[in-house]
Formats: C-alpha cells, sequence, structure tokens
C-alpha cells in the first residue's frame, strides 16, 4: 500500500507518545500533543488545522515540567487538559489550564489547577468522561483506580473513591464508556476488567493477555475494541464476553492503539510499533448472527477489512486521535515526534 | 366458277360432284337450309349460282362488261356443258328415289300378309298357363299340414338333445378333468351356463349343483397349474385364461402370484446380503478377484436367473400387470444399491464397490431382457448416479478422517515417542498420508472409470465431474480442518506451555506446504487423467493457509519471547540498577529459543541458498571467532559513538541512513522464519526499553546484553542489515531513556562478552 505524502506534517522538537483531539473546541480542528525527553525541557503543543485544511499551525507552546506520558483534552473545556508525566524515577498526574490571552506572552506558563497526588505507583492515564461536562475523572496507576471530583473553579481535585485492582494485576490503562457515565474498563495483563463506579466494584471481565489499549465504540454500545502485543485487533461485544465478535490481524509488530471512529460506524484505527498505522472497516451491528462460526469460517471468504495502511512513519506508532469536529480526519504521532494529519475521506467513499 | 371446276376436277372430279348432289338435293328436301348461303353480297359473289340469292341479270350484266368476247363465248360453252350435267344428274336422282319407293312399298305389303294369324295363338297359350297354376295350388295345400308336422317334430328332437347334453354334462366335466381336457370343460360349462341361468333353480337343479361341483374342481385344478412352478409357462397361462373365463376373481390370483414373487424377491435379496458379507470378508486384496468370479456366479446369479424367469412367466400370465412388475423390479434394484450404500458408509475398497455395481448391473440386464418396459437401466443409473456419488464423498471423507487421525496421533505422540526428530516423523507420516491417499484414490477412481461396466460407462463423465468436485472439496475441507486444529493449539498453548501447540502447528505448516508443492505437479497429473482440475485455486488456498499457519508459528515462538523480556523488564528497577557484571541470563533465555527454534524449522523447511553460501564461509571455524571479534569491536565502536550523540544528530542519522525495511515477506525457508522472529524479538526488546527510564548501569547492562545477543546471533544465524540495525535501535532506545547514558569502557564490555562466551561454551561441553 502506498503510503500516502497526502497527509499533513508537523514536527515537534523532541519524542512524543500523546496526541489528543481537544474536543472541546467547536471552531477547529486541533490537538494536543506533549513531549517525552527525559533530559530536555518538554513542551505541549497545540496544534490547529488551518482553516484551509491545509497546513497544521501551531497555535500554542507550552513548557511543561517533566516528560509527558500521557495527555487528555477536557471534553468540555478547550483550554483545559491532563497530563500524566514522570522525572525518571517519579510519576504525577496534573490538570492544566493554558492560561488566557496566551497569543500575547512571549512565553506563557501553564497554570496548574490540581494535582493528582494521591497515587503512589506508576500513573498510566487519566480519564475525561468522553460525552461531555462531568466533574468526575478517573486517574489509573499500577495497582490502583482513583475517581477524582474536579472543581475547576476553586481549583481543586479531591480523590472520592479508591479501588485496588487486586493481587496481581497491574494495570495498564483504561478506557471510560461513553454511553453509560458508571461504567469503566481497565487493562490488565491477563485481562480487561470493568467497574461500576458507584460501587467501585468489578462487574465483568474479558480474559484476554497482553492487551495494550482499548478503546469504546461511540456509536455502538457494549463493543469495546482492544489491540494486544501479538495477536492484533479484538471487537468485544461486552454482552458475550467469552469470545470476539471479530478478529482483525492488526500490525507486524504490535499494535499499540486503536481508535473508533466517533462518526461512521465500524471505522477503526490501529497504530502499531512496525511504524504504520491502519485503517480498518469492520461493522459489527450487521453479523451479530455470524459470530459463532467465525473460527471455522474461512477467512478468505470474508472481504479485507484493512482499508488503508499509512506507512510513511519513521518510527513507531503510539499517538493517535480522530478528529470529532472533522471525524474524516484523524491525526497520528510517531515516536519521532513527527505528527500527521489524514483524511480518510477517500476511502469513505468506498462503503 | 368454271375456272375452279376445272381446277378441281383434275383432284377430285368425283367426291366434288357428288358433294354437289347431296347439298342440291338436301336443298330440295330442306327448304329452310336455303336461307344459309344468303349472307354473301352480291357484289362479291356474283359468280355464286349456286346460292339462292344469285342475280342472273346482275351476272349478266357483270360478265358482259367485265368479259372480252372470246371470253364470253368460253363462258357460255361452259354453262351449257354443266346445265347439261345438271341435267342428267337430276335424272338419275329421280329415278333412284323412285326406285327406293318401290321396294318399300313391296314390303309392307308382305309385312301386312304375316301378322295375321297371331292372336289366335296367344290367345290359346294364356288357357294353358291358367291350368298349370290352379294344380300347382291344389298340391301346396294338399302338403301343408304334414310339413307343419315335421318341423315340430324336429324342433322336439333338438331340445331333446339339450336336454341330454346338460344331463350329461357332470359326467363330461368329470371326464375332461380327468383327461386334464381343461379347454373343453371350460367351453362346456360355459355352453350350458345359460340354461343353468334360466332353469337351474327348477328342473336342472340336480345337475346344476353337480356340475358346479365339478367346476370348483376344475377352478382347484386350474389354479393348482397356475401355481405349480413345474408347469410350463404356456400351460399356466392358459389355466390362467380358463380362469377368467370361468369368471374367477383373477386379481387376488394375480395378488397371490405377486406376494409369490415379492417373497423370492426377499430370498433373493437375503442372498445377495449374504454376497456383500462375503464380499467384505474377503477385503484381503489376494482373495478379491477370485471372490468376485467365484460368488455371483454360484448363489446370486441363479437366484436373479429365477427371479428372471418368474417375471417373464407372470407377464405373459397376467399381461396387464406391468406396472406392479416394474415396481417389483425397481424396488429390487433401489433394496441393491442400498445395500451398496450401507457398504459405503462401512468403507470398501473400490474393488469391492465395483463388483458390487457389476453385479448389480448384470442382474439389471438380465431383468431388462425381460422386462424392457420397466426402463430398468435407466433406472438403476439413477440410482448408481447416486450411490457411486455417495461413495466418492465418502472416500473423500475418509482420507479426510485418515488425514486428521495421522496429525492428531503426531500431536498426542512426540512427548512419549523420544525419538531424534519427531517433527520430521511426523511431517513425513502426515504427508504420506496425504499424498499417499490422494494418490490411492485417484487410482480407485480411475478402476473405476476404466471399468467397462455399462452402467459405469454411461456414468464416467459425471465420475469424473464427481471426482473433481470431491477432490476440491476435499482440499477445502483439509484446509479448514488445519486452521481449526491450528486454532486449538493456539488456545490450548496458552494454557499448557507452548511446545506442543508449537510442535503441531509447524508439523501443519510443513504438510501444508509439501501438499502445495505436490499440487503443482499434482495438477498436471490430473489433467492426464482427464480432470480439469482447477488446481490453481485450491493451491492459491493451500499458500494462503500455510502462510496463516506460519503466521501463527512465529506468534507463537515471538509471544514467548515476548513474555520473557516482559519479565525481565517489569520486575527490576532500572532506576537503580547496579553495575553490570555479566549478560543478563535473559539473553540465555532467548538464545535458547532461538535454538529451538532452529532446530525445529530445520527439520521441516528447506534451506535457503544464502544460508549454504554463509556456511561455506564461516565454517572454517577456527578464524570466525576471530572475524567477529573484529567485527564486533567495530560495531560498539559506532554503537558507543550512538549513544552518546544527541537526539538530533540519530535524526539526522536516520535521514542519511536509508530506511530498513525492518518486516519483510516470511518465505518459506528456514533463514527467514529465524530471522523474522529474531527481527520481531528485538522489536520488541527495543519497545520494552523505551517504556524503562534507566540509570546508567541500567543502560551499560542493556549495551552489554546487546553486544552478546549481536555476537550469538552472528555465530548463530545469518545477520541481515535490519538485525543489525535493530540492535543499534535497542542500544539508542537504552541511551534515550537513560538519566547519564555513559557508556560501558569498549574493553570492559569485550570482556564481559569473552567471559560470557567463555561460559556458554564450556556448558555445552
Amino acid at each position: 500500500m502506498q503510503g500516502g505524502s497526502s497527509g499533513i506534517g508537523y514536527g515537534l522538537k523532541y519524542q512524543a507518545r500523546c496526541i489528543s483531539d481537544v474536543k472541546a473546541d467547536t471552531d477547529h480542528t486541533s490537538f494536543l500533543t506533549g513531549t517525552l525527553s527525559l533530559r530536555e525541557e518538554n513542551e505541549v503543543h497545540l496544534i490547529r488545522l488551518s482553516s484551509g485544511g491545509t497546513e497544521l499551525i501551531c497555535e500554542g507552546l507550552f513548557s511543561h515540567p517533566n516528560e509527558i506520558w500521557d495527555l487528555a483534552s477536557c471534553p468540555f473545556d478547550q483550554r483545559i487538559f491532563s497530563t500524566v508525566f514522570s522525572t525518571g524515577e517519579s510519576y504525577g498526574a496534573a490538570i492544566w489550564q493554558i492560561p488566557e490571552l496566551y497569543g500575547q506572552l512571549n512565553s506563557p506558563q501553564l497554570e496548574r489547577i490540581a494535582s493528582l497526588d494521591a497515587h503512589a505507583r506508576k500513573i498510566n492515564c487519566v480519564l475525561w468522561w468522553p460525552s461531555g461536562r462531568h466533574d468526575k475523572l478517573i486517574s489509573i496507576d499500577d495497582e490502583n483506580l482513583f475517581l477524582w471530583t474536579l472543581d475547576c473553579s476553586k481549583k481543586t481535585a479531591q480523590v472520592q473513591s479508591k479501588q485496588s485492582s487486586g493481587m496481581l494485576h497491574y494495570l495498564s490503562g483504561g478506557a471510560w464508556d461513553p454511553h453509560d457515565i458508571n461504567a469503566v474498563a481497565t487493562t490488565c495483563e491477563s485481562s480487561v476488567q470493568f467497574w461500576d463506579l458507584r460501587t467501585m466494584k468489578k462487574t465483568n471481565a474479558v480474559e484476554r493477555a497482553h492487551i495494550r489499549n482499548a478503546n469504546y465504540d461511540m456509536k455502538n454500545n457494549h463493543i469495546l475494541v482492544t489491540a494486544e502485543d501479538e495477536s492484533g485487533i479484538h471487537i468485544w461485544d461486552l454482552r458475550k464476553p467469552k469470545s470476539p465478535v471479530k478478529e482483525l490481524p492488526g500490525h507486524t509488530h504490535w499494535t499499540w492503539a486503536v481508535s473508533c471512529n466517533p462518526e461512521y460506524d465500524g471505522l477503526i484505527l490501529s497504530a502499531g510499533t512496525d511504524s504504520t498505522v491502519n485503517l480498518w472497516l469492520a461493522p459489527t451491528s450487521a453479523e451479530e448472527e455470524a459470530t459463532s462460526e467465525s473460527i471455522a469460517e474461512p477467512p478468505a471468504q470474508r472481504a479485507d477489512p484493512l482499508l488503508n495502511s499509512y506507512s510513511d512513519y519513521e518510527d513507531s506508532v503510539y499517538g493517535l486521535a480522530w478528529s470529532s469536529r472533522e471525524p474524516w480526519m484523524f491525526a497520528s504521532l510517531s515516536y519521532d515526534g513527527r505528527v500527521v494529519v489524514e483524511s480518510v475521506r477517500p476511502f469513505l467513499s468506498r462503503r | 366458277m368454271v375456272e375452279r371446276e376445272n381446277t378441281r376436277t383434275d383432284d377430285v372430279p368425283l367426291d366434288d360432284k357428288a358433294k354437289r348432289m347431296r347439298d342440291l338435293l338436301s336443298s330440295f328436301y330442306n327448304p329452310d337450309h336455303s336461307s344459309a348461303p344468303k349472307a354473301p353480297s352480291n357484289y362479291e359473289n356474283l359468280d355464286a349460282i349456286d346460292s339462292t340469292s344469285f342475280d342472273p341479270d346482275h351476272y349478266m350484266n357483270l360478265l358482259v362488261q367485265q368479259s372480252n368476247l372470246e371470253g364470253l363465248l368460253r363462258r357460255h360453252v361452259e354453262m351449257a356443258a354443266e346445265i347439261k350435267n345438271l341435267d342428267t344428274d337430276l335424272q338419275m336422282l329421280v329415278y333412284e328415289n323412285y326406285n327406293k319407293f318401290i321396294s318399300a312399298t313391296d314390303a309392307i305389303k308382305w309385312m301386312k300378309s304375316n301378322i295375321v294369324g297371331m292372336e289366335a295363338n296367344m290367345e290359346q297359350l294364356l288357357d294353358k298357363i291358367m291350368s298349370v297354376q290352379s294344380r300347382s295350388d291344389g298340391v301346396n295345400t294338399s302338403l301343408f299340414e304334414k310339413r307343419e308336422h315335421i318341423e315340430k317334430l324336429h324342433r322336439t328332437r333338438n331340445l331333446l338333445r339339450k336336454v341330454q347334453f346338460i344331463y350329461d354334462l357332470p359326467a363330461r366335466l368329470a371326464k375332461c378333468i380327468k383327461s386334464e381336457a381343461y379347454a373343453d370343460a371350460v367351453k362346456f360349462y360355459i355352453g350350458a351356463m345359460p340354461i343353468f341361468k334360466a332353469y337351474g333353480d327348477s328342473s336342472f337343479q340336480d345337475c346344476k349343483r353337480a356340475s358346479e361341483e365339478a367346476v370348483i374342481i376344475l377352478v382347484k385344478n386350474l389354479q393348482g397349474k397356475l401355481f405349480s412352478d413345474s408347469e410350463s409357462i404356456q400351460a399356466r397361462a392358459e389355466a390362467a385364461v380358463l380362469l377368467k373365463q370361468l369368471d374367477f376373481p383373477v386379481d387376488s390370483l394375480q395378488a397371490r402370484l405377486l406376494e409369490k414373487l415379492e417373497q423370492s424377491l426377499g430370498d433373493l435379496q437375503l442372498k445377495t446380503v449374504g454376497i456383500e458379507n462375503i464380499l467384505r470378508e474377503s477385503n484381503d486384496p489376494s482373495k478379491q478377484g477370485k471372490a468376485f468370479e467365484s460368488i455371483p456366479n454360484t448363489g446370486h446369479e441363479v437366484s436373479v436367473h429365477g427371479f428372471a424367469e418368474a417375471i417373464r412367466a407372470y407377464r405373459v400370465i397376467f399381461p396387464d400387470s406391468e406396472s406392479q412388475l416394474i415396481k417389483l423390479a425397481q424396488n429390487l434394484v433401489i433394496k441393491h444399491f442400498e445395500m451398496i450404500e450401507q457398504c459405503v458408509k462401512r468403507r470398501i475398497s473400490s474393488a469391492n464397490f465395483l463388483g458390487a455395481l457389476r453385479t448389480i448391473w448384470t442382474d439389471v440386464l438380465l431383468m431388462d431382457e425381460v422386462l424392457s418396459e420397466a426402463a430398468l437401466p435407466d433406472f438403476s443409473l439413477e440410482a448408481g448416479q447416486v450411490t457411486v456419488k455417495k461413495y466418492v464423498a465418502s472416500t473423500f471423507t475418509y482420507l479426510l478422517q485418515d488425514i486428521s487421525d495421522a496429525l492428531l496421533k503426531v500431536n498426542v505422540s512426540p512427548k512419549e515417542a523420544a525419538e531424534e526428530h519427531p517433527l520430521q516423523v511426523a511431517l513425513e507420516a502426515s504427508k504420506k498420508t496425504v499424498l499417499q491417499g490422494s494418490m490411492d484414490l485417484l487410482l480407485d477412481f480411475r478402476q473405476l472409470l476404466d471399468d467397462n461396466l455399462g452402467l459405469l460407462v454411461k456414468l464416467r463423465e459425471f465420475i469424473a465431474d464427481w471426482v473433481q468436485e470431491g477432490f476440491q472439496d476435499f482440499f477445502r475441507a483439509l484446509d479448514d480442518r488445519f486452521l481449526i486444529l491450528s486454532g486449538r493449539k493456539n488456545s490450548t498453548s496458552q494454557d499448557q506451555g507452548f511446545s506442543d501447540g508449537a510442535l503441531g502447528e509447524k508439523v501443519l505448516v510443513g504438510t501444508v506446504l509439501e501438499i502445495t508443492a505436490s499440487f503443482s505437479g499434482g495438477g498436471v497429473q490430473g489433467d492426464e487423467n482427464g480432470h480439469a482440475f482447477v488446481s490453481g485455486e485450491i493451491c492459491q488456498i493451500f499458500r494462503s493457509v500455510s502462510e496463516t499457519l506460519l503466521h501463527h508459528y512465529i506468534n507463537m515462538r515471538t509471544q514467548r519471547v515476548s513474555t520473557l523480556l516482559r519479565k525481565r523488564f517489569t520486575t527490576p528497577n532500572w532506576v537503580k540498577h547496579k553495575e553490570p557484571r555479566e549478560v543478563h541470563m535473559f539473553v540465555d533465555l532467548f538464545v535458547q529459543e532461538l535454538r529451538a527454534v532452529q532446530s525445529e524449522v530445520k527439520q521441516i523447511l528447506p534451506e535457503g541458498l544464502i544460508r549454504k553460501h554463509h556456511r561455506s564461509d564461516s565454517n572454517g571455524s577456527g578464524n570466525s571467532s576471530r572475524s567477529n571479534a573484529l567485527l564486533d569491536d567495530k560495531m560498539s565502536r559506532s554503537n558507543t559513538q550512538k549513544a552518546r550523540s544527541q537526539l538530533l544528530e540519530t535524526h539526522l542519522a536516520k535521514l542519511f541512513k536509508q530506511k530498513v525495511e525492518i518486516f519483510t515477506k516470511v518465505e518459506y525457508t528456514q533463514e527467514s522464519v529465524e530471522t523474522t522472529i529474531v527481527k520481531l524479538c528485538l522489536k520488541s526488546l527495543q519497545e520494552f526499553v523505551r517504556l524503562k527510564t534507566f540509570n546508567r548501569s541500567g543502560f551499560q547492562q542493556i549495551q552489554l546484553d546487546v553486544q552478546f545477543l549481536r555476537t550469538i546471533l552472528k555465530e548463530n544465524i545469518e545477520v541481515e542489515e535490519a538485525i543489525d540495525f535493530l540492535l543499534d535501535e535497542v542500544i539508542v532506545a537504552a541511551s534515550e531513556r537513560c538519566l547519564d547514558p555513559v557508556p560501558l569502557e569498549n574493553p570492559i564490555l569485550e570482556k564481559l562478552v569473552q567471559v560470557k562466551l567463555a561460559k556458554s561454551k564450556e556448558r555445552s561441553k
């Protein structure tokens, strides 16, 4: 598949892992990304797609005290975002606010609204509820799940509840169900666990090893997509957690991240350490009945779910984000600090 | 006119003359006729003297005007001569007329004198006739009475004779029965029937009873005759006809006879079952041929002959019973085929199958002779189609089962069988099963096709088609089966540890590869046999399957290494790592894994061409370590430099370095699979390193481990550019994630590696 120089590029100064769509910005298609450099001064970039859609403009450049391992934009306030950072030896997480009038200042400083400093272990991620305004936050470290109450005006964050994942379950990440404000999925070494935030109890689990990333389907309830190190991408119907609804081959090496399109049904992006981003079409709703014999069925009989493979990257791709404003655009971030924004329009027409 | 006269007299003077005479005469007797020649105009026919409209004056004038004197004179002479002629003619006519008139008068006179005496004679005749008539009337009346009497007497006599016959009937019937003249008996009885019907209740009661009794005996005898097989068919047919004449309910007889036929059919089937049993028992190939020739000749054929005879008889006896017979015969054929189908379920060799088919066909031909309306050949053709189809299908199922059995056995056995190359053995076994099985199958079908049996000749094309279809389905099914097997291996392997699964997987990969290879050849062979195989399609399927299986295998192997690496990187606190003292043991484990892969791969996959070349190079074992050391030295220096360099520099370096294609397509060679696995593992290593933060010692540890790994890899597999690159990348990643990236001094590094090498060599000894 041709690499496609169609993408719009943007270079960060240092290596980077995370990129996030600024969902609350309804006027522009913009992304937030942060660098990962152990020994240099790290930065958070606010990137905006120019109105013509041909250029990526750096709308804001803010210094960040430590290397950023996770970054998430607040879904209801475009100026607020969260980061997980590391000094090399210790971890921290914080909620930041982009200062007003940042365009006029020379070196604007991020305003730290709150520190999520109840963690004792390595923090993996901070989650916002993806569907709208909600005053709760979730942070996940190796062993615990924290539910925070955030008050932006008072600039405080308090732990509302906390739950340990249990012995020998090292959490690695998570996803907040966009359809259910009380449901959160966390990934750990051998399974995906589902939590009810009201009781902070485990409700369900999908047994599957080495899951890197999980993503809820924004359009279809009960559908969760997971990415695994070696065995590709699996689509699960959470009502039937025994076996996946669908399997996609994933990447040559690990599949690092998956993301369901917020608008188009069955459109899935995956990023891998083989320096490619793959675009899949795997609608689940229509063929739920065909799940039982999916193993026996020869795979050659089905149409190839792979729509395109973007391979114009120099290094592993860790960051991936659909634009919620223009759902046919997505941003990808490879480890060497290159942001590429691409349109999947040419492949939508095929459907 | 004269001119014309003259010219004409030369030719036919007499005729002309006579004609003229007649004309004149007729004009004389028929005055009306004279008007006809009036038509010619006066001017034109002036010289038409004979016409009535002749105008003498006008004629004279014209003549005088037209002719000269000489002409007039000549005309005058002519005219005078003509007139003279006419006068004599007229005289002659008158005379002749007169003569005839006289003779007529004479005749009339004579007639008149003869007629006078006739009347008296006539009256005399009438009188005589009258007297004769009266006499004959008298005779008639006198004889009438006597004649009446005679007639009456005659009638009585006839009646008496009939009565006598009826009284004699029982005795006569008995006599007929005794002499077996049944036809006469029936004729007599039927003759007497009307009388019995009219007077049976009164005057001829006894007689009727007696004769009825006799008839009952008759019927009984006839029935006996009908059912006795020893009687000739003719006699039996006659009996049936007679029975029918006697108003005996023939239908019930027919039914009974049919029952009997069915019974004999049942016997026949029992016998054939026996034959099938024998067939099955004689599975020993040496006996097979004999068994076929001998057995049908004895029991089966005789019984079928009997059945055919019976049918023939039956047809003669009941000519209108074909439909039932047809049903019966078809039943027989159906039962035959059912029997074969049952045998097919139990798996019989093609020779057996052929034998059975042949038996049926001979039967069918026999019956066809007797009962051509039943269209038995066609019928059995249809039934045969179904059976042959089933046979083909079942053969393929069995083959499939054999193969999967072989595979499963292989999957189970390797643990117990402590052989050196269990994989190879397994591979060979399954390969053999597949190839041998399909070869045998082809031979079998070949046999089917070559046989000249009528049934099969007709079915030949179909069979070829079915076999083709069967092969395709079979290979598809095989493909599915492999996939399922591999899937199962996949899932179980996660619980039980990988080796078993990987083993099975490997065998499958090998098998599939072999099939693919043999199939490209096999397709051609198939074509020769007249099978238009879609071998290309199947080849494609198999290729894709083998690809999937290979990927499964690679995945499984890399997963093992991944877990190894994961443990390695998650357990220690890298930020507080101590100074490296020796190569970490995970490298040993990694190498061990690699060796296992190597040994497995070696058994199944072919060597690539490049490898041979490389081997011959490095086989001079003495200098190999040194050259390696030299290379390593150079490498490590470049590595350390890289480690020290800033990010920008590495970026720049990468920019100028050609982008190395790390993940290329896997080929079916030992090297390709090995290097792919190594590359995937190294990439994983890099990714794990990127997720950690190291202190100086941690970084140095990684450096050392990678250095050692590089050495080991060089010794063991063909190290391509991509692997080198990846090893570098691991160190770069470690340096990037290091708080204080100061690499190990080269001599120390070298020394530690050498120590480790020596140690591992020692252990291997």
